[in-house]
């Protein structure tokens, strides 16, 4: 029997879906292998008997938390899809603020008090709420990283997702590196599997994959300084996608090096 | 006609040079590529037309072994609905790569020694075998190069043709007949003269001296100095900063490790078996099936690359494995990476004569097993459950031949759109073309191997590496100790032994056998037979009894059965030990038996590595300078307890 999936959104722009719903002709190959049941982006119909559960999006209150803990128990293997699901992506660049002073900000007097809708705490990944099986990376995502992931599971094999940086796919390019061109890049920290397209096009790598390693303080001012770069252009970078790896709020936090004393 | 050491030298001019490549383009029964600008650097790119080729340039960001060995290769092509329509990948084109740097020849030809030796790599011949190579002598000097240090700035051989600027013409060499027919056919070139000798000389002598990086020791004084210095803390310090990127291994032209990957397609019909290039420095180079990872430190994976540059490759091929181009150094953020850098720092300090100290003395060379990476077709004939995690498999080989294993090989197991895993032989050798593997469900492999069914088709590959030798055992007493699942390899051995037509070669025998719990024993009928035969004694335990389960047996860890063997009987100095186990056995076990007064030459293990390619060529199963696949998985004791990285 197919295995039947279902697709659901929290806070997101919805793009990950759309990559997908822009398979085009390949989606016939899709709904080959497996059982849509449920995709609010292309189809009308919906059903909660599913046994894989892809989720785009952040977990913003309760009410998500309590939709998303419903969505685990019905499925049997659920997949984190794109940044704002597997790290909390550009919804967490608002965690750098309490969510009391992001909702004076944004609703200012308005009278939000006892509205679920309203009632934000600070954004979580999904696998802060409930455990992930696996992930598909990304803002957005790469369609051919989608459609591995969902051969592999099609066959029953454990997705492979890449556990190195996006240096080893944009030396495979062979790009210029973009130090050389006086860009801050988070590809050396960043996880693979984009097969380096922002670098290859000649933008700085965001890391919207996610960071594998949090690099020595000293050996980063080391770089920024041998190619001439600022300490703010790196934050701005880091807080896009990574708000919490880094945590700006005491100064960019890496590791510091391991003393001798 | 005026030669140079031997060899033809023709002089062209630089508008007949521009004419001869930009027929060569035209003519379009090559690919031509060469060495052109991508913003302030260079790469090997197709040329469209002449004009493009930059011969001045100082470095190429990737070495030209992206057209030997790509950075994304199909190795073959299937059919996941007939798995066994397997599809040699088949590349016929040829190629000219025009602007090839002398360092840049030698590191192929020390790829050759690697990838043409007794077990070649067919994908890779064809391709060297498809190719011109159009070499020029340096014109403008990297500044991160040392390679006049490393004498590779000049090279005698390796090329078909190889150019050198002399100011208004070039100067070609002939290195081949293919090169001297090329030129023949597309080029209007004139004799050198004895001056125009004189200049090519010259010129190389002054690009010699335009090199400012240098290394202060003789590149033959690499293995001595690395060798002494292995736990020097310069490991410890640099790789701290370490980004662990390993994009020094991807500028590499002298790392040559790879993995390989399955690709299916969205319909699930089709596949394809990649391989792309890997890098020693990432953490899941050397993670099994079982999820360990070896060499898990940084550090380690920082000073291994440096120790197969400087010793691994250099003590078993005979050339030192850095060609100086620095590229690395180039890539490497932190600027870590640079071999002049570290040997030079490292200059001041001791050396070692025992260059070997990370290798074992017996070398096995590898058979030729037919085409690399493609498997022989095989059938699933009998599935026998042992315990809720591990199952048997018999596997018949299709072409009814034998697999003609000894104890202790493994065989590669491939099914297509999953992948390849290696897994022991667990049968006695024999004549039929059928044999047997224990497997535990861990992997994507092993979990689909649970699934299939008796009749359905798969790979393999094998048998690798290097097995007992039972003529070794015979006449002595065996001591077999073995945890957990290493029971499986441990039976074929076993079952040769007790075999009645060959008990009698050897002595008495003691089996320790050591399991998590009473159900994970495996082969409890087995081990009844065995308990039968004359002169053996057979010792189990479980680390641990559920209250309720029935065990009568001993509780406690393997080490706990040594005290029940039958010393009496026991002459230590005639006993082989042979022991197989989880990772963490084998320290424990080899002091028992080294209290019990046998010999370290007297003990065999076996040791489990991340086998990819079976053949000595992949990198990942590596023990310091020792191939798992190839002088394993069978280690004589006395042989690797030098080898830092065998017990970790």
């Amino acid at each position: 029997m197919k295995p039947r999936v279902a697709f659901f959104d929290f806070s997101s722009c919805e793009g990950c879906q759309l990559q997908i719903a822009n398979l085009e002709e390949e989606i016939l190959d899709l709904i080959e292998i497996v059982d849509v049941v449920s995709f609010r982006e292309v189809m009308k119909e919906h059903s909660d008997e599913y046994d894989i559960a892809i989720i785009e999006g952040s977990i913003m209150r309760p009410m998500d938390e309590k939709r998303l803990r419903k969505i685990r128990r019905n499925a049997k293997i659920l997949v984190a899809l794109g940044a704002c699901a597997t790290i909390g992506g550009i919804n967490k660049i608002r965690n750098q603020w309490s969510a009391e002073e992001v909702k004076k900000e944004v609703y200012g007097d308005a009278d939000i008090k006892d509205n679920e809708f309203f009632d934000a705490f600070q954004t979580k990944a999904l696998n802060e709420v409930v455990p992930v099986d696996y992930y598909i990376h990304g803002c957005p995502i790469n369609r051919d990283e989608f459609k591995q992931v969902i051969t592999a599971l099609a066959l029953g094999k454990k997705p492979e997702i890449p556990n190195y940086p996006v240096c080893v796919e944009c030396k495979k390019n062979e790009n210029v590196c973009l130090f050389e061109l006086g860009k801050f890049c988070l590809g050396p920290i960043t996880r693979a599997g984009c097969n380096a397209i922002c670098p290859t096009n000649g933008s700085p790598c965001d890391g919207c994959r996610g960071i594998l390693k949090k690099p020595q303080i000293e050996c980063v001012m080391d770089i920024l300084e041998k190619y001439d770069l600022t300490y703010e252009e790196m934050k701005s970078r880091c807080t896009l996608y990574n708000t919490s790896s880094f945590n700006p709020k005491d100064g960019m936090t890496f590791v510091r090096r391991k003393s001798n004393e | 006609m005026t030669k140079s050491d031997s060899k033809v030298v023709k002089i062209i001019t630089k508008k007949d040079l521009i004419s001869f490549v930009d027929s060569l383009i035209k003519d379009n029964t090559h690919e031509i590529v060469g060495v052109k600008a991508k913003g302030e650097r260079f790469v090997f790119g197709p040329l469209e037309n002449a004009r493009e080729l930059r011969l001045d340039y100082d470095f190429t960001i990737l070495p030209p072994k992206k057209y030997f060995l790509p950075q994304y290769e199909n190795l073959m092509g299937f059919n996941l609905k007939k798995p066994f329509d397997v599809k040699e990948n088949e590349e016929k084109e040829s190629r000219i790569i025009i602007g090839v740097h002398p360092y840049d020849i030698i590191a192929l030809d020390q790829t050759d020694k690697l990838y043409l030796d007794s077990q070649k790599d067919d994908f890779y011949k064809k391709r060297r075998e498809n190719t011109i190579i159009i070499g020029v002598d340096v014109q403008k000097v990297s500044e991160r190069s040392f390679a006049a240090s490393m004498k590779t700035n000049i090279t005698e051989s390796g090329f078909d043709l190889m150019l050198t600027n002399l100011e208004g013409k070039y100067a070609i060499t002939i290195g081949s007949e293919k090169g001297k027919q090329l030129l023949a056919k597309y080029a209007k070139t004139a004799a050198a003269t004895e001056l125009d000798i004189k200049k090519i000389k010259a010129v190389r002598k002054h690009i010699a001296s335009q090199y400012t990086k240098k290394v202060k020791i003789d590149k033959k004084e690499w293995p001595s100095v690395l060798v002494a210095n292995y736990d020097h803390p310069i490991w410890d310090k640099k790789s701290d900063e370490c980004l662990e990127c390993s994009s020094c291994t991807m500028v590499c032209p002298t790392c040559f490790c790879y993995d390989v990957k399955e690709e299916v397609s969205l319909n699930l019909k089709d596949g394809k078996r990649v391989r792309t290039w890997d890098g020693c420095l990432l953490q899941d180079f050397t993670k099994i099936g079982s999820g360990e990872v070896f060499r898990g430190d940084i550090k380690e994976r920082y000073r291994h690359r440096f120790f197969r540059k400087g010793n691994y490759l250099p003590e078993r091929y005979g050339f030192i494995a850095c060609v100086g181009c620095g590229r690395c150094g180039t890539a490497c953020l932190p600027d870590i990476a640079d071999p002049c850098d570290v040997i030079n720092e490292l200059s001041h300090f001791e050396r070692s004569d025992d260059t070997s100290r990370f290798f074992i003395k017996e070398k096995t060379e590898i058979k030729d097993k037919g085409i690399i990476h493609i498997p022989r077709v095989a059938t699933l004939k009998r599935k026998e459950k042992l315990t809720s995690m591990e199952m048997l498999f018999e596997i018949e080989l299709d072409d009814n031949k034998p697999l003609n294993h000894k104890p202790g090989q493994f065989v590669e197991v491939s099914i297509f759109g999953i992948g390849e895993a290696p897994i022991s032989v667990s049968s006695a050798p024999s004549k039929s073309p059928s044999f047997e593997i224990v497997v535990r469900k861990v992997g994507n492999v092993t979990l689909k191997l649970f699934e299939m069914s008796v009749g359905d088709k798969l790979g393999i590959r094998g048998p690798f590496g290097n097995g007992f030798n039972v003529k070794n055992l015979e006449k002595k007493h065996i001591l077999f100790t073995s945890g957990g699942l290493g029971i499986a390899p441990m039976r074929s051995l076993i079952n040769h032994v007790l075999d009645k037509d060959n008990r009698k070669k050897f002595k008495d025998i003691t089996i320790l056998y050591g399991s998590k719990c009473p159900d994970d024993i495996l082969f409890m009928d087995e081990i009844e037979e065995w308990k039968k035969v004359d002169d053996v004694q057979c010792e189990l335990t479980v680390d641990q009894c559920a209250e309720g389960e029935c065990w009568t047996g001993c509780t406690g860890l393997i080490t706990t059965l040594f005290p029940r063997i039958r010393l009496d009987k026991y002459d230590s100095k005639n006993t082989i030990a042979v022991v197989i186990g989880p990772p963490v056995m084998y320290k424990f076990v080899i002091q028992c038996l080294l209290t019990l007064g046998i010999p370290e030459e007297n003990i065999f293990v076996s040791l489990e590595r991340r086998m990819k390619c079976g053949v000595g060529k992949c990198g990942h199963c590596q023990i310091n300078g020792v191939y798992v696949c190839k002088e394993g998985p069978v280690f004589n004791y006395s042989q690797i307890k030098n080898l830092p990285e065998a017990f970790e």
